[in-house]
């Protein structure tokens, strides 16, 4: 005849299954951190900004995916190196600059990349200009504007010629940030009216 | 109160460590200090109580004041160097205490009784403890645990020096009716010590201070609940502890079986809280029910294997005691690096999947700036602790059409840390979970004795020379091991105390 005791030992076998099967079957083993998808894996990304801060985020978040995904690393981990105050190794500059010039072409090649017109007002807002020729300039029609500035071989001129480690040391200031951004962009966007103006007249 | 001081601090750490402005790893010893000294002193303590001129009575008082004493200076003390050499003062006094209490309640209410009631406050002690320390702390302060304990010291003082039938046992009279010679027996008799049960005991608690210490900080410093909640939810313990005595009785297990099966509970509890589904509390109640009943289960018990037939006894108690809080010291040694190294791993994930939910939430890019810069001072101040985000939060002045989303990224961050200390707490869990199994295992490799002979020597009571002891049969000296039966007439625990020999003095 089977002791009466054997009942304890067995009960607390099926008690001690039981506890852990329910905490398994209901996600014990798998409660961690979020693991961030690999930067290399395609992406969608959105803002809630329009004009040129949600162009300019857009850009910035392909440009650390792309740049991350060429230096092995996630998205996450290259946002909080270059956020840490410590050293940026030349090949994460060179990483970033083309992982942003990646970001124009993909973004010019899936048409998410605005025309010139639609960034005008904030462009015009933030540039400082002569109320006169402010107003002239937004006399134009849309199509004289958008042939005349290219949206995305400004980025590319403006990324080329952007201090990145300049930049990047100045996120916490947003103003040296705007500074830095506005006078390299303004740049580009003379350079590539220049060279439309000149390829427009050959002879010059 | 000395088997409560033991944990009874873990909730108040945290704030010990602001107020007295140390460090993680010198608190830690506020912890570590009064398990080794208490570890250390018990058998010396008990080796003094039984000397022939010594007087329990007063040792016991000495030791209760001592007690008493330090921990009135544990609460004044102004530095953790203080407050250490304190808490060092009250575990001396402490070790003189216990051992000396449980001679005494042996001299009052016989050996059944009075081993039964110092083993049941053993139990409860070191089960309420935790429970006891974070509503002291959350309802007034750390200083108040300490506080708390010198009015009831004070009144055991007295309480100690009335017990006035105190004497030492003494041989007894021969069986022709001569006086007997008077030797005081606990010169003369001395067994060896249960090796395996204070083994198991010894990895038993150092398996329990996963349970009893890790949760705690899981759930203040992981979890950030507040003491008092943290002191609620870990009093499932001592509630399901008290419910194992009727379990063991409905079963009529045999002992040993009884602390095998102890031990696998406290695995499976562990095991349990190594992989809970969320924060929520309720799933730490399965898992610390299967703790307080293995704790019920196997304290008690094995105290009675380490201590039952042995003499002298203090000297077992010492023994067990030693087991207990040196199992203690060796579970902190073993557990506080692993977990303060996961909690070092688990900042990077945290960090990167905090950053992954800024990057990608539905805020404005200014607005995604300001938490950044919000959540990174938040995080520098923290000094390896898990921060805490909603200071970072209430910091923000955020437009009210992002209110709504800026709250659910607080809840998806907040969600993300608990994730992240959670699983830093997985392993030193799960290593406490093994310690309980290599408590079975040492439990299951008892060396059965086939033969059992009734009892040679009769030890009577010292206050009634005709009563028989209930448990306290002795074998005979150069006798082949035997397992002597315990009070209930179920099985002892096979091990012998095969070493009685009286020749030899301790």
């Amino acid at each position: 005849m089977t002791p009466r005791w054997i009942a304890l030992p067995v009960a607390a076998v099926i008690t001690v299954a039981v506890v852990l099967g329910v905490q398994l079957a209901r996600g014990g083993g798998t409660y961690e951190p979020l693991r961030p998808p690999s930067a290399c894996a395609d992406r969608t990304v959105d803002s809630r900004a329009e004009g040129l801060d949600g162009l300019t985020e857009r850009l910035v978040l392909l440009g650390l995916a792309d740049a991350a995904c060429s230096l092995g690393v996630s998205r996450e981990e290259l946002t909080l190196q270059l956020a840490q105050q410590g050293p940026i190794t030349d090949h994460q500059v060179d990483s970033l600059r083309s992982g942003l010039l990646a970001a124009v072409g993909e973004m010019k090649r899936d048409g998410s990349l605005p025309q010139a017109s639609d960034l005008m007002d904030d462009a015009l807002a933030n540039a400082g200009l002569n109320r006169y020729l402010e107003r002239a300039i937004r006399t134009l029609p849309d199509r004289v504007v958008d042939s005349a500035v290219q949206v995305d071989d400004v980025l590319r001129r403006a990324i080329g010629s952007l201090d990145l480690r300049a930049t990047l040391g100045a996120l916490d200031d947003p103003n040296e940030l705007n500074r830095q951004v506005e006078g390299v962009v303004t740049q580009a966007v003379k350079d590539s009216l220049v060279d439309r103006i000149k390829g427009l007249l050959p002879g010059l | 109160m000395v088997l409560a001081d033991s944990a009874v601090v873990t909730l108040a750490l945290p704030d010990i460590l602001a107020h007295l402005d140390t460090t993680v790893g010198w608190v830690a010893w506020v912890l570590i200090a009064y398990n080794i000294v208490l570890g250390l002193a018990a058998v010396p303590a008990a080796m003094l109580l039984r000397h022939p001129r010594a007087r329990p009575q007063v040792l016991t008082g000495v030791g209760i004041a001592v007690f008493a004493a330090a921990s009135a200076a544990c609460a004044a003390a102004g530095t953790i160097e203080i407050l250490l050499a304190a808490r060092c003062a009250q575990a001396l006094g402490g070790a003189l205490a216990l051992v000396g209490c449980l001679v005494l309640l042996v001299a009052e209410q016989g050996e059944r009784r009075g081993l039964s009631t110092w083993i049941t406050a053993g139990v409860v002690g070191t089960a309420t403890g935790p429970v006891l320390g974070g509503l002291l702390t959350e309802a007034i302060s750390w200083q108040a645990i300490f506080v708390v304990q010198v009015p009831f010291a004070v009144l055991a003082v007295p309480a100690a020096l009335q017990v006035r039938h105190f004497t030492h046992p003494r041989s007894p009279a021969p069986a022709d009716g001569r006086e007997g010679d008077g030797e005081v027996i606990t010169d003369s008799l001395h067994h060896r010590p249960a090796i395996r049960a204070n083994l198991t005991q010894a990895l038993l608690s150092a398996a329990l201070t996963a349970a009893l210490f890790l949760l705690v900080l899981l759930l203040v410093q992981g979890w950030r609940h507040s003491p008092a909640t943290a002191a609620l939810t870990v009093s499932v313990v001592p509630i399901a502890a008290l419910a194992a005595a009727p379990v063991a009785r409905l079963f009529r297990t045999p002992h040993h079986v009884e602390v095998a099966v102890g031990c696998f509970l406290v695995a499976g509890g562990l095991a349990g809280l190594a992989v809970p589904p969320s924060s929520n509390l309720v799933w730490t109640v399965a898992p610390q029910a299967l703790i307080g009943l293995g704790l019920g289960l196997t304290v008690d018990r094995l105290t009675t294997m380490a201590m039952e037939a042995r003499l002298p006894q203090a000297t077992h108690a010492g023994w067990t005691i030693a087991a207990r809080h040196l199992g203690v010291v060796v579970g902190l040694a073993i557990l506080t690096p692993i977990f303060t190294a996961d909690l070092a791993d688990a900042e990077d994930p945290a960090q990167e999947a905090i950053t992954a939910l800024v990057l990608d939430a539905p805020l404005r890019p200014e607005t995604k700036i300001e938490v950044a810069q919000a959540l990174g001072a938040e995080l520098a101040s923290q000094d390896g602790q898990v921060p805490d985000l909603s200071r970072a939060f209430d910091r923000l002045r955020v437009a009210p059409d992002e209110q709504a989303a800026t709250d659910r990224l607080e809840r998806a961050l907040t969600d993300q840390l608990e994730r992240a200390a959670t699983r830093a707490f997985r392993d030193s869990f799960l290593v406490g979970a093994a310690l309980a199994l290599l408590a079975l295992v040492a439990t299951l490799t008892h060396p059965r004795s086939p033969a059992r002979k009734p009892a040679t020597t009769d030890v009577t009571h010292p206050r009634s020379p005709a009563r028989k002891p209930a448990t306290a049969d002795v074998t005979h000296p150069r006798s082949p091991a035997q397992r002597p039966a315990t009070a209930d007439g179920r099985e002892g625990d096979g091990e012998s105390p095969d070493s009685l020999d009286p020749e030899r003095s301790t």
